[in-house]
């Protein structure tokens, strides 16, 4: 298990009449390698859980175990170096476009190596190599990056956690305000960062990401867990009284299976697929 | 980031919440001027700044924000306490009249520098007390309101009381927000392995420059955002315009004023003509 969450409290403003509950007792484990998506509606304490993974946060009750690293509610118990989890795991912030201020994009993503150790030459080189494979070529290397779009401005915020290789990453909606082919590449790159043996964990409200990415799933609400599960059978249960949407595909399938098409629904996960099945399908009949 | 929320709104029903934002600014500023008033005889000071003290302590508690806090957000001004003390104490006294601390080789340091040391403290605590009593329990809103009440008359004067009400409304609306950016960068930078508080001292400024620039910039980008929505609904500060919540003056807030103006009275006669309490009432002889 990489990470795992022993009955985790957390409050903000305490002792003050502005006190809000915002974890309210979380166990849960996120397994090694897995991409894991967490879900609810807004508010219901999905970024606050996940700024416990990377010590921002400490438990007001209860300890996070993160690949040995233990954030804990006692000072005691919680581990000394917040560096090494940091190297560990890779945070990416809701509209981490924000996080920018070096004057070239490559210095900009360069700054979190070189803090983690790594010397300004190897930096540098692992800033265009996370550079690259965002899809920003070396026309940006040089360019300000104050003066990219938003979009841009938002890959080369994720190229900075992506230059210093962590072994955990997780992303806090990150196709939030992209254009669709845009979003697609965005979640291209992250299976392919998972497949390359990443833990990755995802927060979003897009249920077709969690059908066509996700091997598992996390549904917050109200600061607790209400289910984990695998994104399938999260979608066969009523899931909007936790404020999620059924994703077009699954629907098409429901409904298709209506109409007397016999699909396997655990192995349609996206267009390519269904198609897949559809053609099997086809097979049988004729 | 404790110390973040030293002047912020706190909502409580307090009586102190309840008075008018006109009359909590006058009530303040009568304090403070108090509180600067030069008085003379160590023991009058320290009398009278204990009077007030309790004052503030007494409204502090009912706004129920904790000396505690306060203290303990004040803590970089340890460091400034001894620095004054340093200075008061390698500074020749003029007038000493509390005796000597100690004499070494003809460098006399007198008791009066630590009194001076502890009365600029006290001042100063205070200072950050009165503040915090009108802002923990003063909407922002209606300061600006109370301010733009005071500035008023200044419109015969063709001053633009309305906009310079605005306008301070405006950059008190943004602190929180801006506050909420701050952690928000701080978060973000930390993950990119920034440390604020551990290191050298370069390597703390190069850590101050990756939170200031995104916060300029967004800065930036809000005002300009907010310039914009304001242009859209036709705002105009010319405009002769009306208001929902319209201030009152209640029987307590009468009763306030003349209570702090009774403070005030007081401490304005005793600096004003040397009274000296103990020798009034008492006979007593005191420095």
């Amino acid at each position: 298990m990489a990470i795992v969450f022993k009955d985790v409290f957390y409050i903000y403003n305490r002792k003050t009449p502005l006190e809000t509950e915002a974890l309210n007792g979380i166990s849960f484990s996120i397994a090694k390698g897995s991409f894991t998506a967490l879900v609810g509606r807004t508010g219901c304490g999905k970024s606050t859980l996940i700024q416990h993974i990377n010590a921002l946060l400490n438990p007001a009750q209860g300890e996070v175990d993160i690949d040995g690293w233990i954030n804990a509610a006692e000072k005691k118990k919680r581990s000394k170096k917040v560096k090494d989890l940091r190297r560990h795991v890779g945070l990416v912030f809701q509209f981490p476009e924000y996080q920018l201020f070096e004057e070239t994009v490559e210095k900009d993503v360069a700054f979190a190596p070189k803090n983690f150790g790594m010397s300004d030459e190897d930096a540098l080189k692992a800033a265009h190599a996370a550079l690259l494979s965002v899809g920003l070529n070396e026309s940006f290397f040089k360019r300000s990056p104050f003066e990219l779009s938003g979009g841009e401005k938002r890959k080369v915020a994720i190229a900075g956690i992506l230059a210093f290789h962590p072994d955990i990453l997780v992303v806090d909606e990150p196709t939030a305000g992209l254009d669709p082919l845009g979003a697609k590449a965005m979640m291209e790159l992250f299976k392919s960062i998972h497949d390359a043996g990443t833990t990755v964990v995802l927060v979003t409200h897009d249920m077709n990401i969690v059908l066509a990415y996700c091997d598992s799933v996390v549904v917050l609400d109200n600061g607790k867990i209400v289910s984990i599960t695998d994104p399938v059978s999260l979608f066969s249960q009523d899931i909007e009284k936790y404020s999620l949407e059924t994703p077009l595909i699954y629907q098409l399938v429901k409904d298709l299976e209506q109409r007397g098409a016999h699909l396997d629904l655990t192995k349609i996960k996206d267009l390519a697929s269904l198609a897949d099945q559809l053609v099997a399908l086809k097979g049988k009949v004729s | 980031m404790n110390s973040f929320s030293l002047g912020r709104y706190v909502p409580y029903n307090s009586f102190v919440h309840r008075l008018d934002p006109r009359d909590k600014i006058l009530g303040s500023i009568l304090l403070m001027v108090c509180v600067f008033l030069p008085i003379s005889g160590w023991a009058m000071t320290f009398t009278m700044a204990g009077i007030l003290f309790l004052l503030s302590a007494i409204l502090l508690w009912c706004t129920h924000s904790s000396i505690r806090d306060i203290l303990s957000s004040l803590r970089s001004l340890w460091m400034m306490i001894v620095f004054l003390l340093i200075i008061y104490v390698l500074m020749p006294h003029a007038n000493p009249t509390l005796g000597v601390a100690w004499n070494w080789n003809g460098w006399t340091v007198y008791w009066d520098s630590f009194a001076e040391a502890g009365k600029i403290m006290l001042r100063l605590l205070m200072m950050v007390e009165l503040t915090m009593i009108l802002t923990a329990s003063t909407k922002p809103l209606d300061l600006t309101y109370a301010f733009e009440w005071y500035l008023t008359p200044l419109k015969l004067l063709h001053f633009p009381a309305h906009e310079v009400a605005m306008t301070i409304s405006i950059a008190l609306r943004f602190i929180p927000t801006l506050l909420d950016d701050t952690n928000r960068v701080m978060k973000a930078q930390e993950s990119r392995g920034v440390d604020f508080t551990h290191g050298r001292i370069w390597k703390r400024l190069m850590a101050l420059t990756s939170l200031i620039i995104p916060l300029f910039v967004s800065a930036f980008m809000r005002s300009e955002e907010l310039a914009n929505a304001m242009e859209c609904r036709g705002y105009n500060p010319k405009a002769k315009r009306t208001r929902f919540r319209l201030l009152h003056w209640h029987w307590y807030d009468y009763l306030s004023l003349v209570i702090v103006a009774a403070v005030f009275a007081f401490s304005l006669y005793v600096t004003i003509t040397h009274f000296d309490l103990y020798a009034f009432f008492w006979g007593l002889t005191v420095l």
